[in-house]
């Protein structure tokens, strides 16, 4: 009794080294790509950001002068102003959106396959394809100046990306447009995965479906709540692309769509500061990494993976 | 749908990791093969980006006379899109071409972080003759006694007019400030729509031409002078025209750039360069416009921009190189460079009959063209520039207040 | 660290054999009927249907919008842009003539074809490769290791532009020179964490009696994984699909910094870059261009969005 016991323990170790070594094995080239392009380049961008860093390499060491620099610059302020901005406005929107698109499509309507991929459908193209159609819907004798020239009875030729005051604005509503139906995959997602039971009890008890929705699917939703703001969060804090093709790289008119990405892309690239670019990453990773363990909290400990 | 996915799966990435390998064998470093010929011979490559496939055949041209002149070398000649950013990558490399375009905007850079090679000692060695290229194109190349490079051509800012417009109320083409001001007054009436007089960009790139008309200069003796009045008032000019509906940015008019305003006509009037061609006649064929000097204010003024053939200190054939700098920047090669009347000579001893009087008002400006370059660092201060300006443009800053905004970060620019 | 009693913490999951199904019929899964309705609600019931729709295909016609004006403008002439009609008065395919005469947009479409399918198959194996062993096999530190996996969404693609960007032109130790060429673009992407967490959560809701099966029949595991478990995540295998497939083929940012010098490589999204700074607003071209880089992947997820939204559902967001 007792020898089978040990030989049997035995090969369950053996068994498990062998699950374990596969295991190692399976995730080797995943892991080895994380490595070696999101966490080494993370370290080397600490390293190289003590640096002032040209084309050919170090040229000179300047410890925390370029951290200095940063907030001594208005024009990184005006970038950190103009991301923060619009994460505050984008993220609520998407989620709000999201949501509400997820709980439509959540309903036992006809065709609802239809509208799902409806409003998905603006989530497929690429940023520069969209943007490019924004551009023309949005410019100064577009499409949207005709409708509300139409609707006053006058000519309306407000140049949207072409002006400050709604520049970034227009960034915003595209962004959100374009990405709203991401978010509703996740929320129906989310949605699919609340019990049946729940809703059972809730209309024994007459609750209303609004009253059901804020009572019950709201706040069981919070799993879903912490990863849609996540995503959507770290998404909106690298806005650049868009604001790249509005401005053509220089963050205007009035700075109004310079963001951190596109400063770290100028000072990289045109000014060939690449240690001082790798400052402004490092800072952009903070307030990424400070925003998430901040949602962390808020939503509790919301069993992540 | 599972057997469907699996095979072709595997199958890939196989596929992926031999393509890897084997880049990675042959993108392996090849210092064997740097030989330091010291007699010129051997393949050199060349560097640009196109404006155009005319101007690319005729780049070939001049390349194909250069190998003849010289069989011993064999020129590579592609250019580049997305230029600046792809020299970088093979500049971080050490991988640079042997010979390449260097703008005049990106010179000062570039030279700072040890990019460009000074070409001094090549020149008293050939015996290179520097007399003929115009002064101030050359000096943009030139810093701490060293020359980085020998411009290949220029443009200026000059004035395009769109002759209809401006025949159909009767003006001429304006040649003094008083004169555009009365002009684009005239043409308010034919201007419709988003349409206005005069196409003004938001950019210190085209602004600055008139400051020069002014007399003034952001930078005397190595110091920004923003503030000062001179540039104030051209400032004002300039801004003033658009405050009284005599013009507007391309953005306001509903187009890309001032270019375009002129071929939409958006715009009767615009202050923009050689770059027009072929653009606008190929664009938009059927368009009655014309070059003519910039509107003169205190003195005649505009601003030029150029760009320089140079070489990297990590070329590995730079005799070959100076010998095809020394070809592409001479009186020869310049002279078929320049003689289908694309592009304008740097030097002074190569004349140009232009097929089109088109373009000759531009090559009237250069004696008192100057020339886009600025210290290290001044992108920022340019960035800086733009963006006040637009927010001037918009009524939400005053002029004096953008001065000196930008007179503070070009006093602290690095 | 212990491992395996992660999987119990898990919410509970909608059987796969839902998933397979709903991917079958198109329809979400069976998770949340609407309550119930009480007797006598019908009317205000109909009301209220007969409103959403409206609003839902308001919505929808909202989404549709942009992209079929930017197709009609495709086909007009430039002086129609202006106009206000939405039926071009004379279409003409003349834009989309010059599209691809002047810039090389069949080249674009071919690389961008290209970069997308390599990266999507990379994807899928190593995405299901890792995901599987991080859902399903115990070894010391593997929730660690996961975690540090998701920790890795948090580093913004831009803190990696210098250092990728010099690791490519001249890489440490091997000293390889990757910058402008197609297998540079495929190393950085060869797997990503979101389609590794996806596929990770996938396997975990395929409960364990198939394996143990498998096991009796003394599979091994990368048997187990290939025979086993691949066939049951189809529906995760097609979001991986779908999503790695949208995101390279519309990915600027690396494209931008990776090919830039060299037009042979450039992909869609770059060409269009390329064609905008040059076209600027010369609408009909533009918007030539656009439909040009939008029909294709819109083409994809018509015949493939049924798996792909079960797929995302299905494995998507447990927390």
């Amino acid at each position: 009794m007792a020898t089978r016991a040990r030989t049997d323990e035995k090969t369950l170790g053996s068994e498990k080294l062998r699950e374990a070594l596969v295991g190692y094995g399976f995730i080797l080239l995943p892991l080895a790509s994380f490595f070696v392009f999101s966490i080494y380049p993370l370290i080397y961008a600490l390293y190289i950001s003590y640096f002032d860093w040209g084309a050919l390499g170090k040229i000179d060491n300047v410890g925390f002068g370029n951290y200095r620099e940063i907030f001594d610059d208005f024009l990184f302020r005006k970038a950190l102003k103009n991301t923060l901005l619009y994460t505050a406005v984008v993220v609520p929107c998407q989620m709000a959106l999201g949501l509400s698109m997820a709980v439509i499509v959540n309903q036992a309507l006809r065709a609802r396959t239809f509208f799902r991929a409806a409003f998905y459908f603006p989530s497929l193209a690429s940023s520069a394809a969209i943007t490019a159609i924004a551009l023309y819907l949005l410019s100064s004798d577009g499409l949207l100046n005709s409708i509300i020239g139409s609707v006053r009875g006058e000519t309306y030729a407000h140049s949207w990306f072409g002006e400050s005051s709604t520049a970034l604005q227009s960034i915003m509503g595209l962004n959100i447009w374009t990405t709203s139906g991401t978010m509703m995959l996740f929320y129906l997602a989310s949605l699919q995965s609340i019990s049946t039971d729940v809703y059972e009890a809730a209309a024994i008890d007459g609750a209303g479906s609004w009253r059901t929705f804020w009572k019950i699917t709201f706040p069981l939703l919070k799993p879903g709540h912490f990863f849609v703001a996540v995503i959507s969060v770290i998404g909106s804090l690298q806005i650049f692309d868009q604001a790249f093709f509005v401005s053509g790289g220089g963050g205007g008119p009035n700075y109004s769509t310079m963001t951190i990405v596109l400063y770290l892309y100028n000072t990289a690239i045109n000014e060939v500061r690449f240690g001082y670019a790798s400052a402004v990453g490092i800072v952009l990773f903070v307030i990424i990494f400070t925003l998430t363990l901040g949602q962390r909290l808020l939503f509790g400990r919301a069993e992540s993976a | 749908m599972r057997k469907r996915l699996a095979l072709p799966v595997v199958l890939g990435v196989v596929v992926v990791f031999a393509a890897v390998l084997a880049a990675g064998s042959q993108g392996k470093t090849d210092v064997a093969s740097s030989s330091h010929a010291t007699a010129a011979s051997g393949s050199v490559t060349l560097s640009g980006w196109s404006v155009g496939k005319t101007e690319e055949e005729l780049l070939n041209q001049v390349v194909s006379a250069f190998e003849r002149k010289f069989p011993k070398i064999d020129v590579k000649y592609d250019s580049i899109p997305n230029y600046d950013q792809a020299m970088l990558a093979k500049f971080s490399a050490r991988k640079p071409p042997d010979v390449f375009y260097l703008n005049s905007e990106k010179a000062p850079t570039w030279i700072s972080q040890g990019l460009i090679a000074p070409l001094n000692s090549y020149v008293s060695k050939s015996k290179f003759p520097t007399k003929p290229f115009y002064p101030r194109l050359l000096g943009a190349f030139k810093a701490k006694g060293n020359t980085y490079g020998f411009p290949k051509d220029w443009s200026p800012l000059a004035m395009e007019v769109n002759l209809d417009l401006l025949a159909k109320v009767g003006a001429k083409p304006p040649k003094t400030w008083a004169q555009l001001r009365s002009v684009a007054q005239k043409l308010k009436s034919v201007m419709t729509g988003t349409a206005r007089p005069i196409c003004l960009a938001t950019e210190w790139q085209r602004m600055l031409a008139f400051v020069y008309q002014n007399k003034g200069s952001v930078l005397t003796k190595g110091r920004p002078t923003f503030t000062s009045p001179a540039v104030r008032q051209a400032v004002e000019y300039y801004v003033g025209l658009q405050r009284d509906g005599l013009g507007n940015s391309p953005a306001k008019l509903g187009a890309g750039w001032c270019g375009e305003a002129i071929g939409k006509e958006k715009a009767a009037i615009a202050f923009e360069g050689n770059w027009a061609y072929p653009y606008l006649p190929e664009t938009f064929p059927g368009l009655k416009w014309r070059f003519y000097p910039m509107p003169k204010g205190k003195v005649p003024g505009t601003l030029a921009f150029t760009v320089a053939y140079s070489t990297s200190p990590a070329s590995k054939n730079k005799a070959a190189a100076w010998e095809l700098i020394k070809y592409l920047t001479g009186p020869a090669g310049m002279k078929l460079w320049t003689s289908k009347g694309l592009a304008l000579p740097a030097r002074s001893d190569v004349k140009v009959n232009f097929p089109a009087p088109s373009r000759k008002p531009l090559l009237s400006e250069a004696g008192y063209a100057h020339v886009w370059i600025w210290p290290n660092g001044w992108d920022k201060v340019w960035t800086v520039g733009n963006n006040e300006l637009g927010a001037v443009f918009e009524g939400k800053q005053s002029i004096p207040d953008m001065l000196s905004k930008i007179q503070s970060e070009a006093q602290s620019a690095r | 660290m212990t491992t395996g009693d992660s999987e119990s913490r898990l919410p509970p999951v909608p059987p796969v054999v839902a998933a397979e199904q709903l991917a079958l019929e198109g329809e979400t899964a069976a998770g949340t009927p609407p309550p119930p309705s009480l007797p006598g609600r019908e009317r205000a019931d109909t009301v209220r249907r007969i409103l959403a729709y409206v609003g839902l295909i308001l919505i929808s016609i909202l989404f549709f919008v942009p992209f079929l004006w930017s197709i009609s403008t495709s086909l007009k002439s430039l002086p129609e842009t202006a106009g206000f009609n939405f039926l071009p008065a004379h279409p003409s395919f003349r834009a989309y003539d010059s599209a691809i005469t002047s810039f090389n947009f069949k080249r674009y479409f071919a690389n961008s074809v290209f970069l997308a399918t390599v990266v999507t198959m990379t994807n899928l194996f190593l995405s299901s490769l890792g995901g599987y062993a991080f859902a399903r096999l115990r070894f010391p530190g593997r929730e660690l290791l996961f975690m540090l996996v998701l920790g890795t969404l948090m580093i913004p693609n831009e803190l990696r532009l210098v250092p990728i960007f010099q690791m490519l032109t001249d890489s440490p130790v091997f000293h390889l020179h990757l910058i402008g060429t197609y297998q540079g673009y495929f190393l950085i992407n060869l797997v990503g964490a979101t389609t590794l967490f996806l596929m990770r959560q996938y396997f975990l809701t395929i409960p364990k009696d198939y394996e143990e099966a498998a096991k009796l029949d003394g599979a091994g595991y990368f048997k187990t994984y290939r025979r086993v478990m691949l066939p049951l995540a189809g529906p995760a295998l097609a979001a991986v699909t779908i999503l790695t497939f949208q995101g390279t083929w519309n990915d600027f940012f690396w494209p931008l910094i990776i090919f830039l010098g060299d037009e042979s490589k450039y992909t869609l999204p770059l060409g269009l870059f390329q064609f905008r700074t040059q076209y600027q607003t010369l609408w009909p071209q533009l918007m030539a261009a656009s439909v040009i880089a939008i029909v294709p992947i819109a083409l994809i997820y018509v015949f493939f969005q049924r798996y792909f939204i079960a797929g995302v559902t299905a494995a998507g967001v447990k927390g």
